[in-house]
């Protein structure tokens, strides 16, 4: 064995094969976490859905249509809900507001309260004054108000800005929603118990 | 019949004997105790929730436009739909308890003390791993509450600092609930959280083998009682038993108190009251206590304190006169969670 380690003697020898032996296995280690670790970041970016940022300009309403106080519900085509409710006739865009129904707190819908002139949100007691800031319960204890959208008016026409849809197949058309799901801004009271889901009865049980 | 054995024999290297053997641990006599087989229990039912939920599986559509009509189809079209429905929702129901009692049953004892800290850890992954399937499970179902239960959900994981937003857009692949989201819970529900749950049982199992179950001695005991009795096949005919009465158990409950279905799940509208399931009330109640984050951060630091209990419990026992703190801390802890989930049931917000 000796003869076979060549000149530099048994230290030396041993040495390079501990390099050697080190060196392998580094490389295995590496080669290992790399190739696993490659293909673990790319499942992960798989299955992180995409968000791209774009922005859709989608027709709302003729504003003609809508006197001063009236509120109007609008579902955009990725599923969120937006109450557009005008405030001014000058005919423009700042006529309008246009305050997404969904809670910032913990994503439950808000229904508007005439009698108390607030949304107010069920899942914990979140309270909004008419702008959509946050007065009470949580989302107020931590300055949550009501997203807003933007709107433009375009030759008598009322536009929202909204994102694309997420998925082509299976989406609901976007536009207003009708008396029956719901409408809940200033200006209504609807009667949110008895509008029941499209469709369905209770008693399915 | 011999001819079969040899020829099984000669190919499978493994024998009756051997297979003895093997089993034939020595079991701590106070298992004869019904409670301390509390651990068998959630293992008898989640056999159970596999099975039900196979079956379920033949018949469920786990898209927004079918889900909730793949429901009411089982529980009414489907012969005997009904009843594995039911049994699954019951066996959930009572595997989530039996987990509870169990922990509650190693806490007062201080099973978790060294040697088996470890053990404890992966007990409470088991913990979350049950809670997490019940709330996929329920998800499922695409009914109003448990949409809108999913929606919160969701939304109590956006609130946790800095991985808070990334986990809910992996969680509703989105920014909000969409069609791909129930397709996502499904696979959670039936596959990561089941097999995580077997592999998890697995490493648990493996433990209370190789460290052995811990003994007690009670002061009624006779002292002329054996220490330990054989896992086979006295033991096993005790979980075989504890199985049956499950069995009955489950078969009453799924039959007197079948599941139901509420109304079809909108997403234009929040019910005017809202509860999750019964074992998430506590959190329910505490979110409504205190605002967003700091809800969801003290709830951290209490999953936090429950895992790493093992190690504070030897930190001060060694360091403070107080050797039997954890009793006291266990019964506060445990009337907190009682206490909170009467008062979320019996109010309505």
């Amino acid at each position: 064995m000796d003869e076979m380690r060549g000149a530099g003697g048994p230290s030396e020898g041993g040495d390079r094969r501990g390099f050697l032996r080190n060196a392998s296995q580094a490389a295995m280690v590496a080669g290992l976490v790399g190739g696993y670790g490659g293909l673990a970041a790319i499942a992960g970016r798989y299955l992180y859905p995409a968000r791209t940022g774009e922005v859709l300009w989608q027709f709302v309403t003729e504003i003609d249509g809508l006197e001063v106080g009236d509120a109007i519900r609008y579902r955009g085509p990725s599923g969120e809900t937006v109450n557009i409710t005008r405030r001014a006739r000058t005919g423009t865009a700042d006529d309008f507001i246009a305050l997404s129904s969904t809670c910032p707190h913990l994503g439950c819908q808000v229904r508007w309260e005439a009698q108390h002139n607030r949304f107010f949100c069920p899942c914990h007691n979140g309270v909004f004054d008419p702008t959509g800031k946050a007065t009470g319960g949580p989302p107020g204890e931590a300055g949550q108000s009501l997203p807003r959208y933007a709107l433009r008016v375009e030759k008598g026409l009322l536009q929202i800005a909204v994102p694309p849809p997420r998925f082509a197949d299976g989406q609901e058309q976007p536009g207003m929603l009708a008396e029956a799901d719901g409408i809940n801004g200033p200006g209504h009271d609807p009667c949110l118990r008895c509008a029941r889901p499209r469709g369905r009865s209770d008693a399915d049980a | 019949m011999s001819a079969i054995a040899r020829w099984l024999g000669d190919r499978l290297p493994v024998s009756g004997q051997r297979f003895r053997e093997l089993t034939n641990e020595p079991v701590p006599y106070h298992l004869k105790r019904w409670w301390f087989a509390l651990g068998g229990t959630p293992a008898y039912l989640f056999i159970v929730q596999i099975g039900t939920g196979i079956l379920l599986a033949f018949y469920y559509e786990a898209s927004p436009s079918a889900a909730y009509d793949s429901v009411a189809s089982i529980t009414r079209d489907v012969s005997f739909g009904w009843y594995i429905r039911s049994l699954h929702k019951w066996a959930a129901t009572l595997m989530i308890v039996a987990v509870i009692l169990h922990q509650i049953r190693v806490f007062f004892t201080g099973a978790y003390r060294k040697p088996r800290e470890i053990n404890w850890i992966v007990g409470m992954c088991l913990l979350f791993c049950t809670l997490m399937t019940g709330f996929t499970g329920y998800s499922l179902v695409y009914e109003q509450l448990s949409y809108w239960g999913a929606t919160v959900g969701a939304n109590i994981t956006a609130t946790v600092p800095l991985v808070g937003e990334f986990l809910k857009r992996m969680m509703l692949a989105g920014d909000a609930y969409n069609q791909a989201t129930l397709s996502r819970f499904f696979v959670l529900h039936a596959a990561v959280l089941p097999v995580t749950i077997i592999l998890l049982l697995g490493v648990h199992i493996t433990i209370i083998r190789l460290q052995g179950v811990t003994e007690f001695r009670f002061k009624d005991e006779d002292s002329g009682i054996p220490k330990t009795f054989n896992f086979f096949p006295d033991h096993l005919y005790t979980e075989l038993i504890i199985g049956l009465v499950l069995m009955v158990l489950l078969s009453a409950l799924a039959t007197i108190l079948p599941a139901t279905l509420g109304p079809a799940a909108n997403p234009l509208q929040t019910p005017d009251v809202i509860k999750p399931e019964w074992f998430f009330y506590v959190a329910f109640r505490w979110l409504k206590l205190f605002s967003g984050t700091a809800a969801v951060l003290s709830m951290g630091f209490i999953a936090f304190v429950m895992f790493a209990w093992p190690f504070i419990d030897a930190w001060i026992r060694k360091h403070t006169r107080f050797q039997e703190a954890s009793v006291w801390i266990g019964i506060v802890g445990v009337l907190a969670i009682v206490g909170m989930t009467v008062w979320e049931a019996l109010v309505r917000h």
